[in-house]
């Protein structure tokens, strides 16, 4: 009986038809897929954001934290420079499109390309220090990779402005301030190409964590020195965790390239290193989609937060109470930052998604013994 | 090589180091002016059941330490199987058959009992470094990991979480993780303390069965003397680091050094 409810409680009609076993076991991927197919119409209802345009920002950022997390979450690295993979994938796709008038494609192969490089070399020499020197040493080369796109070497990166000027594929076509992709004469709204991006990026993440290359990566994280005393090489481990991490941030980069239409050298910044960690920790570094809903609620608040004004209880229709929060309000992120505290004071790896996991597992219990009461 | 030293050889193992399953000559460890293992030469011949035993801070788990490679030796030389192993890195040797249990309880804790297993026997099939992406695990991995758990009697909990096994269960799966990387040579860090006494005799019963049933080559620090006496071949005595005397249990317990120096205290015990 229990099985058959739980079936239906997390599978709903869509996907009933499936076995449990079958469910469970692709639930990630599902949950990718309602996600990246629920969260504009979702941000788009009148009583939250009542605008669309904010979900690729927000899904792209997903992946971005997701990437991360495969380092903080599953290896238990925590890189203080992992903006400079985001900003890789950006800035060399910008660079083969506005400066050598390259393809979208090639570009971002490339970009992919450069990024590993780099995130392979920088780990070799950061991963096996301690975590104090690794932190210091990815903040070092983060903020070296910022300097160097500030330095603008050869005319390539645009200095402190960034490339804006042809950094779009010519398959990108702009109407009133919304992007639409025309492949082959068949027009769509930019979104679903981001969004089909994402849930790319996210399952290729999701397999990494489950094969035996992830499981070993966890192993790590879990007790280091047993690892080594079992027979794993822990340092390749973190080095090639460290490559793959590198690679999916540089590939969500490729695609915020499009969607800001350029790359500007706020995304090589420490403050970018520092948002996907705040994410990713509020959040909740120990679930796949901790990062995920970390960067939701991130990035959502800021715009829910920035827009209300007044607060009408306990309807506008009925206006009881009104409240000014405007002023309040545009500290939007010291209350993110009071909730930040909050999670990591309850439960530092369980953040928002381990407390709402609980809360939901709490309450189905509670119900069905509730209904066995009966 | 001649390498022994004529007044150790009454306290030094009988055997040559080169031809024992593990051997070592001269093996020493200093942390600054401590001398936590001195010149020890060891010499454990295929298949034995060797006990060590000494008083705290006789340096027994520095001595794994240093045969493992947890430590790097200051002196000396280690072999396995006549092959000089001194300098091979600590991941390697489990590779090479060589592998230990810890003292206190160190496992993958958030990982299921069977994931535990699952790493390690994959470690062991594929190599220290696998680049591995695709798919789950193969299925033969998790096949015999399910056959250790088997064998050491934690089949019905292979779904449970590390963290929340009992002592004795968590001791025993730290020996299946062990067993997983089928080693010739097994060195385990007292299997039973902090173990009550129906879990004593559960993991006692199964270190027999792996010496017996497995044939493997077993080093075993303990200090319940009981098990030492009745299941070890020999006995090797530590104190201060240097190797106070080698033998039977009997012999051990008959050597008046090791009574003054050693079980002055735990004479009542024997």
């Amino acid at each position: 009986m229990s099985d058959e409810s739980a079936t239906n409680r997390t599978g709903g009609g869509l996907v009933s038809g499936l076995p449990l076993g079958t469910l469970n076991r692709y639930k990630v991927p599902i949950g990718a897929l309602l996600l990246v197919l629920l969260l504009r119409p979702l941000v788009s209802m009148e009583f939250l954001l009542g605008y669309g345009s904010v979900a690729n920002t927000i899904l792209i950022w997903m992946l971005f934290a997701a990437s991360f997390n495969l380092l903080l979450g599953y290896t238990g690295l925590l890189s203080f420079g992992h903006a400079m993979f985001l900003g890789i994938g950006a800035y060399v796709t910008a660079i083969g499109l506005s400066r050598f008038s390259s393809s979208f494609v090639l570009s971002a192969i490339v970009a992919l390309a450069l990024a590993g490089v780099v995130a392979y070399l920088i780990g070799r020499i950061t991963v096996q220090k301690g975590e104090i020197y690794f932190a210091m040493l990815t903040l070092a080369f983060g903020t070296t990779a910022h300097f160097i796109a500030n330095y603008n070497p050869a005319g390539l990166t645009g200095g402190t402005t960034g490339i804006a000027g042809g950094a779009v594929p010519a398959w990108i076509e702009t109407e009133r301030g919304l992007k639409y992709v025309n492949l082959g004469g068949f027009q769509f709204d930019w979104y679903w190409l981001v969004a089909a991006a994402v849930l790319v990026g996210l399952v290729v993440l999701w397999q990494i964590v489950r094969s035996p290359f992830g499981r070993t990566l966890i192993a790590i994280r879990e007790n280091k020195e047993l690892a080594r005393a079992m027979g794993i090489n822990t340092y390749r481990y973190k080095v090639w965790a460290f490559t793959l991490s590198g690679v999916v941030a540089a590939y969500a980069g490729t695609i915020l390239e499009i969607n800001e239409q350029g790359a500007t050298l706020s995304l090589l910044t420490v403050e970018t290193s520092g948002d996907v960690i705040l994410m990713t920790v509020l959040g909740g570094a120990n679930y796949f989609f901790g990062p995920v809903a970390g960067a939701f609620v991130w990035l959502f608040a800021e715009d829910y937060l920035t827009d209300f004004e007044m607060l009408v209880l306990p309807l506008k229709e009925i206006p009881i109470v009104s409240l000014e929060l405007a002023g309040v309000l545009a500290y939007w992120q010291f209350f993110l930052g009071l909730l930040f505290v909050i999670a990591v004071l309850i439960a530092p790896r369980e953040g928002i998604w381990g407390l709402l996991r609980d809360s939901l597992e709490t309450l189905y219990d509670r119900l069905r013994t509730g209904e066995e009461d009966v | 090589m001649s390498e022994t030293d004529t007044s150790t050889t009454e306290r030094a193992d009988t055997g040559d180091a080169q031809t024992a399953a593990l051997g070592s000559t001269g093996l020493t460890k200093r942390f600054g002016g401590i001398v936590a293992v001195d010149d020890v030469d060891l010499a454990v011949p295929e298949g034995e059941l060797r006990a060590i035993i000494g008083p705290n801070g006789a340096g027994k788990t520095t001595l794994f330490n240093v045969l493992t490679h947890a430590l790097a030796p200051t002196d000396g030389t280690v072999y396995l199987h006549g092959e000089e192993i001194t300098d091979l890195p600590q991941e390697q040797r489990p590779h090479r058959g060589l592998a230990r249990s810890f003292q206190s309880n160190q496992l993958f804790n958030e990982l299921s009992v069977l994931e535990n297993v699952r790493v390690v026997v994959q470690t062991i099939e594929s190599g220290p470094f696998s680049f591995d992406l695709l798919g789950e695990g193969r299925s033969q991995h998790r096949e015999q990991a399910l056959d250790i758990l088997d064998s050491v009697g934690l089949t019905d909990k292979r779904d449970v979480t590390a963290k929340n096994l009992s002592h004795g269960d968590q001791r025993r799966l730290g020996i299946a993780m062990a067993l997983a990387t089928d080693p010739s040579v097994l060195l385990l860090d007292e299997p039973t303390s902090g173990l009550g006494t129906n879990e004593t005799g559960l993991v006692t019963d199964l270190i027999e069965s792996v010496h017996q049933d497995l044939g493997l080559t077993l080093l075993l620090i303990e200090h319940d003397m009981d098990i030492v006496l009745s299941i070890s071949d020999r006995v090797t005595v530590l104190d201060q680091g240097r190797v106070l005397a080698t033998g039977t249990p009997d012999e051990v317990r008959g050597d008046s050094e090791v009574q003054e120096a050693y079980l002055g205290g735990m004479r009542e015990e024997l």
